[in-house]
């Protein structure tokens, strides 16, 4: 009796812990069922892209840059465009098949071009669309650490011609079985055997989706037996439709790098660079194929072993009737058609990625970057971004060839900006803008040099009774204590220039003018300047300030730079647009924000100085015309023994920025002229901006003045320059030795007409 | 009519006359013609919010697609639908920065968001334009007043 209740009690004491135990086991694996597929699955990291391009008549574009565009967006040119991604160009004539992108539809579009404007737009039946825009390019993404990427799909998004593709190769008995289906593994080892060819996997799609939840891919009982107890937890928790979304969102189809392509939604995107609903069936094949083995059938690693399993699941659909016998044919014989490899999806710009992420930290924490799936549609212009980072690599080589290996650790950083609406169209944090890390454009503070001093002459010039174009300045020897030391600047050619107009002092950038003009106004009215331009550091009162030792980021400086190009207005720069959620309902916008900081008139005086630049001075070379309708000025900046070479100038509706030197602070032989602006120079003329818009402020007049004394002169004497003036502040003395060669009629401006034009349009005044 | 034009005229050419030997700097602080200069009309404008924004949006802009977008974004300005209206506002600034159309919503827009100085900056910016009527001008001295 006393054994018997022994082995009872053993027997029964064992099954209760056996049954704990399995109860925890299912317990821990309905856990992971439900964790994954509540939670985990859906994360779906926050998605960065360019600014989708919209085409309007009547907008102003560079047709080059379109079809550089179009080739990154992996369009293909063609003789006759028949298929989504396929255009023609022929001299103006734009034929565009468009893949379609939110609520822009797919379709043939044909955009004629008239002299770097769109003058028409039209669609298939010749009928005029206002509108048409481009699908943008995803440039990288807030990846969790798993680094998994997906694009996930809801139910109606999900193409008849997939789900019958994947039950007919991966689960014909789908809707039939509950989770594991022996009659499943038998027909697809009898199919197998028949074929000669693995056909059809034996797991079913529950069991492969309870497969993804274990991160081992050992082969052991164990494991088969918590796979099986999992898709029995996956069929009691969720509806067919579920399981079968949550595999077509959740299954691997490839490596990219670190990342991890999840999905056929990402699918599409990474092999066809569409989205799943613009696949034909021999892509969707292809992809479904892939199952068997992402590495094996690779389409990009092994074409022609992703063609085979291709046209073997090609075959199933027409042995299963989804296509008929012409079609099989027709497809099976079609190239793959895979859109070209984007090796740097993850971060693609990582100079720009880096301004995106620090405004982002504003307004999102980590965890809903990583798993919310927003979509972020920054500024970013991909085409001005390439340029941007081609021009400051090539530069570089160009710098190495002409001035020897020294330059090999040369560094550099360079921003472009829409001057009015302040967004970033690209960014480059070094002369290696691919790779990662330090990030110039916002952690190199350098000595800015003379950028500082079209700065300077604005605080003067926004003193309109005191200043003009042509008050003289004094360009001759100064020594001054500064710090209980003898502070006695140079100019760079190390030479005194007397008495000199102020433009000329500006274009010529001359140290002492600068100086001396700097102390006249004060510390304090430049402080205030600085302010209204966005410079928000304190500036120390030493006079070097004036002539270029003051220390910026390129960032802060072309911020500055942004309220002059933009006439006055201050808008904070922008790298993000806006941030949808998944169901594309706006999240977050960043507005354009505007503020009138400095009057336009002194602003006009100083742009008008800057363009002298161009014309005359440090970066002489292009044509007027070129000059005179980019509305083009800009400012060189080399900072003492060399160590810093700037260049900002504004071209069309562009503002950009270029810093180089080395990170060490050693000198350099490169002055702002033979350094930076080469890059400048090599991006503009690499994108060719289209033409500005000019505005004419009433207030302003054009008078032919001597580029020596200042005085007024006349359009017919020598060294006479046409210089504008806010009216009422122009000179009024004519020297007599100019009497002859000036005649009443210089002046460009008409006082009458402008009275006229007052009194009747009862304008600005 | 005629009389009174030819006394304009006359009257002009003595003023310039009288000033052009002897000019001193314009000031240039005050960028607007005060709003009371113009007219009463102007007065109505200024006291009815809603009258100003009717006027506001029967500016069409003069390029056809930029026309289109604005139809979008008054719908969504009216519906208090701010941040969509703005978005939209940005698209057609993006085709063109040269329509008092525009200029004239945006300022509107930042003044119905409550944002006066951006407001007022924008309107500040649309009187820079050169091809805007006088009534867009007029309209967008009212957002310099408010």
């Amino acid at each position: 009796m006393k054994f018997k209740l022994t082995i009872g009690f053993f027997i029964g004491f064992t099954s209760i812990i056996v049954l704990i135990f399995l109860s925890a086991v299912v317990a821990v694996i309905d856990y992971r069922v439900t964790t994954k597929l509540d939670g985990v699955l859906w994360t779906v990291p926050a998605k960065l892209y360019s600014r989708p391009m919209e085409l309007a008549e009547g907008l102003k574009l560079n047709q080059d840059n379109l079809i550089r565009e179009l080739e990154m967006l992996s369009y293909e040119s063609v003789s006759k465009p028949d298929s989504p991604g396929q255009f023609y160009l022929s001299k103006n004539d734009l034929k565009i098949y468009l893949r379609g992108y939110q609520d822009q539809r797919s379709g043939i579009f044909d955009v004629e071009f008239e002299q770097s404007q769109i003058k028409k737009i039209s669609n298939q039946l010749g009928i005029s669309e206002d509108l048409i825009k481009l699908e943008p390019i995803v440039i990288g993404g807030m990846y969790p650490a798993h680094m998994e990427d997906r694009v996930l799909l809801n139910w109606p998004e999900v193409p008849q011609i997939l789900i019958d593709t994947i039950l007919a190769v991966e689960d014909q008995n789908f809707f039939n079985h509950y989770g594991v289906s022996l009659k499943s593994i038998s027909r697809a080892f009898l199919k197998n055997i028949q074929a000669g060819e693995v056909e059809q996997g034996g797991s079913t799609i529950t069991q492969q989706l309870a497969k993804s939840l274990f991160f081992s891919s050992e082969q052991t009982i164990r494991r088969k037996v918590m796979e099986a107890i999992a898709s029995l937890l996956i069929e009691f928790h969720y509806s067919k439709e579920e399981i079968l979304l949550a595999y077509i969102n959740d299954v691997f189809l490839a490596q990219s790098g670190k990342r991890a392509i999840h999905g056929f939604g990402m699918g599409a995107q990474h092999f066809f660079g569409t989205s799943i609903k613009n696949l034909s069936t021999d892509q969707v094949a292809m992809l479904v194929g892939m199952l068997k083995g992402p590495s094996l059938y690779n389409p990009r690693r092994n074409p022609v072993n992703a063609t085979e399993r291709r046209n073997l699941v090609l075959k199933v659909l027409n042995r299963s009737n989804k296509i008929d016998d012409s079609n099989f044919e027709n497809l099976k014989n079609k190239q793959l058609g895979l859109s070209a490899p984007n090796y740097r999806t993850e971060t693609k710009y990582p100079a720009f990625h880096d301004l995106v992420r620090l405004e982002l930290q504003k307004n999102f924490d980590e965890e809903e970057l990583r798993t919310k799936g927003l979509a972020i549609e920054t500024n970013i212009d991909p085409v001005l971004q390439e340029s941007l980072e081609n021009s400051i690599r090539e530069t570089k080589k160009q710098l190495i060839k002409k001035y020897g290996t020294k330059l090999n650790d040369l560094e550099g950083s360079a921003i472009a900006v829409d001057i009015t609406n302040g967004e970033i169209k690209s960014v480059v944090g070094s002369t290696s803008p691919s790779s990662f890390g330090f990030n110039r454009s916002i952690n190199a503070i350098r000595p800015i040099g003379s950028l500082v001093k079209p700065l300077i002459y604005l605080t003067a010039l926004d003193k309109y009774n005191e200043y003009n174009l042509t008050t003289i300045l004094d360009d001759s020897e100064l020594s001054l204590m500064s710090g209980g030391k003898l502070w006695e600047p140079d100019n760079f050619d190390k030479k005194f220039h007397g008495e000199i107009p102020l433009h000329v002092a500006l274009w010529q950038s001359y140290n002492i003018a600068s100086a001396r003009l700097g102390l006249d106004i004060g510390y304090e009215s430049v402080e205030s300047m600085f302010m209204n331009l966005g410079i928000q550091k304190s500036v120390p009162n030493y006079p070097s300030l004036f002539i270029g030792s003051f220390e910026l980021s390129p960032y802060e400086a072309i911020q500055a730079y942004q309220t002059i190009a933009a006439d006055g207005f201050y808008t904070p720069l922008r790298s993000i647009r806006q941030i949808k959620d998944t169901k594309g309902d706006l999240e977050f916008s960043y507005p354009y924000s505007i503020e009138q900081r400095v009057r336009p008139e002194p602003v006009a005086l100083l742009k008008f100085g800057m363009q002298q630049t161009f014309i005359r001075g440090t970066a002489r070379g292009y044509p007027l015309d070129k000059i005179e309708s980019w509305n083009a000025g800009g400012k060189t900046g080399t900072s003492d023994d060399q160590r810093d070479s700037w260049f900002v100038g504004f071209a069309g509706e562009l503002l950009v920025l270029v810093w180089l030197g080395f990170d060490d602070n050693r000198p350099t032989p490169l002055t702002g002229r033979t350094g930076a602006f080469q890059v400048w120079k090599n991006f503009i003329n690499s994108i060719n901006p289209v033409e500005s818009d000019k505005n004419v402020l009433p207030r302003i007049e054009y008078v032919w003045t001597d580029m020596k004394d200042g005085l007024l002169s006349g359009k017919k004497c020598k060294n006479s320059l046409l210089v504008p003036f806010i009216k009422g502040t122009e000179p009024k003395i004519i020297p007599n030795v100019r009497r002859s060669c000036a005649t009443k009629f210089d002046r460009s401006d008409s006082g009458v007409l402008d009275k006229l034009r007052e009194v009747f349009e009862g304008g600005q005044g | 009519m005629k009389l009174l034009r030819l006394s304009i005229v006359i009257f002009v050419f003595l003023n310039i006359l009288s000033c052009a030997s002897n000019q001193s700097p314009r000031d240039i602080s005050n960028y607007s013609v005060p709003v009371d200069n113009f007219s009463k009309t102007v007065e109505l404008l200024v006291a009815n919010e809603a009258f100003l924004e009717d006027e506001i949006l029967k500016i069409n802009a003069q390029n056809p697609s930029v026309q289109r977008i604005l139809i979008s974004a008054d719908d969504l300005l009216t519906q208090e639908k701010f941040l969509q209206a703005n978005s939209e506002l940005e698209r057609a600034y993006r085709i063109t920065k040269q329509d008092g159309a525009l200029y004239l919503r945006l300022a509107h827009l930042r003044y119905k968001q409550g944002l006066f100085q951006e407001s007022e900056s924008f309107a500040s910016k649309g009187l820079l334009l050169s091809n805007i009527s006088s009534w867009e001008r007029l309209l967008l001295n009212v957002y310099l007043k408010n």
